[in-house]
């Protein structure tokens, strides 16, 4: 939820560009576009009611719109510009203020002194914002100490710079300070919102806001218990000392100097998860175990070839091992069986041998067809009757027709199948009387009988086959996989998202790429001559010396290791920038790592000094953002840091101080919001939040300067 | 049927003797293809088979003896060639199924 206390729907001075016009109804679409949801109008000199009330009435429920006004303010030679913002509320009475103030004048020519503004506009417990230093052109200082000190709400005069770091840097020094768009051209708005402040507490109205603006602890204490919570009772530490901590389904920082049991308080928070079962660990960085993390040498992977439509080939590769050459009818028998054409009478008699036997495949294929036909109509006839979705689908009336059409398409296919069947068996039995009668003529007479086949047939289907595995293999073995990219993590806007990849590739007969390793341990050189081999088989197929090459493929070594293709399958795993290997440093890998810990879905993270080995842009740029991201999908984030990027940036719904002094170990808790810490054994016992903060971590200052984009009034 | 589609290739078959050795000879068109009668020599009629196996893929065909006599080789390879135009049939009807 972003904040934008300064924007202009009219052009109303001449220097005013006219791109600040804008109508109501494109104002709305643009605002809704962004994520502002409190928008103050504030145009030169002039406050439109009736523009107000219109977009006030069109965004309804889903941005609050705050009357405004920029004042040109000259007082005692001195001009700047000053917003004076107001309740919705009183917006009608707040347009006749400015009407009656601005009456004698034009916007060019209208100008006020602070005892003027303070007498129109006090009364309605404005909010003013005063352009400030670089914000030209800017209240002097003079006329800012007599605003604050003569105005009724001095909690309520806050200053405007130009940007969020010089927000930050102001807050750091004990100045209110904010930045709102002050719009000139509506167009780039939307680009332009991406830098406004967001708002850390939920704003309910202009009046909640201001009196979170005052730090009103009941205001602030409401709105921290309107988050969930639930308190913690940890014992963290060896001297058996109890620590009650409230956290927050939000950010939960712990900070303190080094070795003030910050881990040990993580430790006991994980400890506490762990035993009401929910998945909660302590993230330590640990750069070198990247490799060890992502299983770079991929101890554990597997793929299974059957999502990619690759056929394992277990049958095939079997097969292919175990083939062997079938032997054909010498011709000399049908030389013998003509040379002795047979004498004997009753031979001659029994002409059931000279019958040649009939083609047995084609009638055993049809029957084959007709069965599968038959088979899958039943079935379909079974799904019908008993599929849910197919009653709901179709009436009564349709149902039944649809069953009674299919009903009888298989009653014919069934018929088509036992005549097929019974064609088929009849060749079947012609076949073997003729082969047993010829035997029989052969065995009684002494005279040899017409050989039946001459080998052609089986000859073939042994190579037929032989081909078909062999081409079945190497389809396998020539498919390729996608390489498998997972996102490790972002390196920062110059590098870009580092990769980790997996590429699986089976030998092709012709890899050499030391890189590839073998899937399943099957040495290299044996899955290259495998591959080689089969090629070898398929292609001589029909040749002469194809028994050769099938020796061949069973004297490689260790060949019996290769059941199945996937004993075939090399890889590699690596990290790469756009698809290009790269190696991260032991910086790089701890970046990745705290990337990949916040992107696991978990309801309670636990951070152990994430800043460890990042720099900070870094922690700026890609880790705070994650950590709030985490916390504003009502996830809990523990953070013990050291890193001001972090404890400040986030701005944390809960603070655990650890402090070492003269007296021992303390702990205080608090938040920003409130900038109090309190030592829970003595609650007179407080610290500044801002102070402490600024003092202990790492680039304190610095963060106050980044954190003006985070709205809080410290 | 592929046979109501195109007419049958029909290729030509004649019974040679070189050197008292008789043999059927099979012109394919691309390569010829011998098949000897007066001695086993299953290597040989393999390695016909195998020609025979490349020819199918090319299309189905039926071999025909030029000329039927009656001397015992012609009987042999006109018997030889009925039964082996049916296999051929048979394997063809194979491969198809296959999609080879």
């Amino acid at each position: 939820m972003k904040i934008d206390i300064h924007t202009h729907t009219r052009k109303c001075k001449s220097g005013d560009a006219p791109s600040r016009d804008i109508s109501a109804v494109d104002f709305c679409e643009t605002i809704l576009s962004t994520e502002v949801r409190i928008i103050a109008i504030t145009n030169h000199n002039v406050f439109d009611l009736d523009q107000f009330e219109e977009i006030e009435t069109r965004m309804g429920e889903d941005t609050q719109v705050w009357p405004g006004i920029e004042l040109d303010v000259l007082d005692g030679g001195s001009r700047g510009h000053l917003l004076v913002i107001v309740s919705p509320m009183l917006a009608k009475e707040f347009s006749e203020a400015v009407q009656e103030i601005t009456k004698n004048s034009s916007p060019d020519s209208f100008t006020v002194t602070i005892d003027e503004v303070l007498a129109t506009f006090d009364a309605f417990n404005p909010l003013y914002v005063a352009h400030y230093k670089q914000k030209k052109p800017n209240i002097s200082n003079e006329l800012l100490e007599m605003l604050e000190s003569k105005t009724n709400n001095p909690g309520c005069v806050v200053k405007e710079v130009t940007n969020s770091i010089s927000a930050g840097i102001y807050i750091s020094h004990g100045h209110s300070s904010i930045y709102g768009s002050d719009i000139h051209d509506w167009l780039k708005y939307e680009e332009f919102s991406h830098d406004l402040p967001d708002l850390r507490l939920p704003v309910d109205s202009f009046e909640h806001f201001c009196l979170l603006l005052k730090k009103d602890p009941t205001t602030i204490n409401t709105v921290l218990d309107r988050k969930t919570s639930e308190d913690l009772v940890l014992l963290p530490f060896d001297d058996s000392s109890i620590l009650e901590i409230k956290a927050f389904n939000d950010i939960n920082v712990v900070f303190g100097p080094k070795g003030t049991g910050k881990t040990c308080i993580l430790k006991a928070i994980a400890k506490h998860y762990l035993e009401s079962g929910i998945d909660a660990r302590v993230y330590e960085s640990a750069s070198d175990r990247l490799d060890e993390i992502f299983d770079i040498k991929g101890r554990d992977l597997t793929i299974n070839l059957d999502t990619h439509s690759i056929n394992y080939c277990s049958d095939e590769i079997e097969a292919l091992r175990d083939a062997g050459e079938i032997a054909v009818t010498g011709l000399s028998k049908y030389v013998v069986y003509f040379a002795a054409k047979s004498t004997n009478r009753n031979a001659k008699r029994i002409m059931l041998k000279d019958i040649e036997p009939e083609e047995e495949s084609s009638a055993k294929r049809e029957f084959s067809e007709s069965n599968e036909a038959a088979k899958t109509t039943a079935k379909f006839l079974e799904f019908l009757n008993k599929n849910p979705s197919m009653k709901k689908e179709l009436d009564t009336k349709e149902l039944t027709e649809v069953v009674r059409i299919l009903s009888e398409l298989l009653k014919r296919l069934l018929k088509r199948e036992w005549n097929s069947f019974s064609g088929w068996k009849e060749i079947c039995l012609l076949n073997s009387a003729i082969r047993a009668f010829r035997n029989e003529v052969e065995r009684k007479t002494g005279m040899p009988a017409k050989p039946t086949t001459t080998g052609f047939r089986d000859y073939a289907m042994n190579r037929i086959k032989i081909e078909i595995n062999a081409a079945k293999i190497v389809n396998s073995v020539d498919t390729k996989t996608a390489i498998q990219t997972e996102l490790v993590g972002s390196l920062g806007s110059n590098k870009g998202d580092l990769q980790f990849r997996t590429e699986f590739k089976f030998q092709s007969g012709a890899i050499t790429d030391g890189a590839l390793s073998s899937l399943t341990g099957v040495k290299k050189g044996t899955q290259k001559k495998f591959v080689n081999c089969v090629r070898n088989i398929l292609k001589h197929t029909y040749a002469d010396d194809l028994f050769q090459h099938i020796s061949e493929l069973n004297e490689i070594d260790d060949v019996e290791d290769i059941k199945t293709v996937y004993e075939l399958l090399l890889f590699k795993r690596y990290f790469a920038i756009d698809g290009q290997p790269y190696s991260p440093s032991s910086g790089e890998s701890s970046m990745v790592m705290l990337q990949k810990e916040l992107g696991t879905d978990k309801e309670v993270y636990i951070l152990d000094e994430p800043e460890r080995s990042l720099g900070n842009e870094y922690i700026s740029d890609v880790i705070v953002p994650l950590i709030k991201e985490r916390a504003r999908a009502g996830k809990k984030v523990f953070i013990s840091t050291h890193d001001a990027n972090i404890a400040v940036r986030t701005l944390p719904y809960s603070s655990v101080y650890r402090y070492h002094g003269q007296e021992g170990y303390s702990t205080y808790i608090g938040n920003p919001f409130t900038n109090n810490l309190v030592n829970p054994d003595d609650e007179g016992d407080q610290l500044d939040w801002k102070k402490i903060s600024m003092r202990t971590l790492e680039g304190g200052e610095k963060a106050f300067g980044e954190r003006g984009k985070i709205y809080g009034n410290n | 049927m592929e046979r109501e589609g195109k007419s049958m290739e029909i290729i030509k078959a004649t019974v040679e003797s070189l050197d008292d050795k008789h043999f059927i000879k099979i012109e394919t068109g691309i390569e010829e293809i011998n098949i000897p009668m007066s001695e086993d020599n299953p290597n040989e009629v393999k390695s016909a088979f195998n020609k025979i196996i490349n020819r199918i893929k090319g299309g189905e065909f039926q071999i025909k003896l030029e000329e039927i006599k009656e001397d015992l080789f012609s009987q042999v390879a006109n018997e030889y060639i009925i039964q082996l135009n049916r296999e051929i049939q048979e394997v063809h009807g194979e491969m198809k199924e296959f999609g080879l």
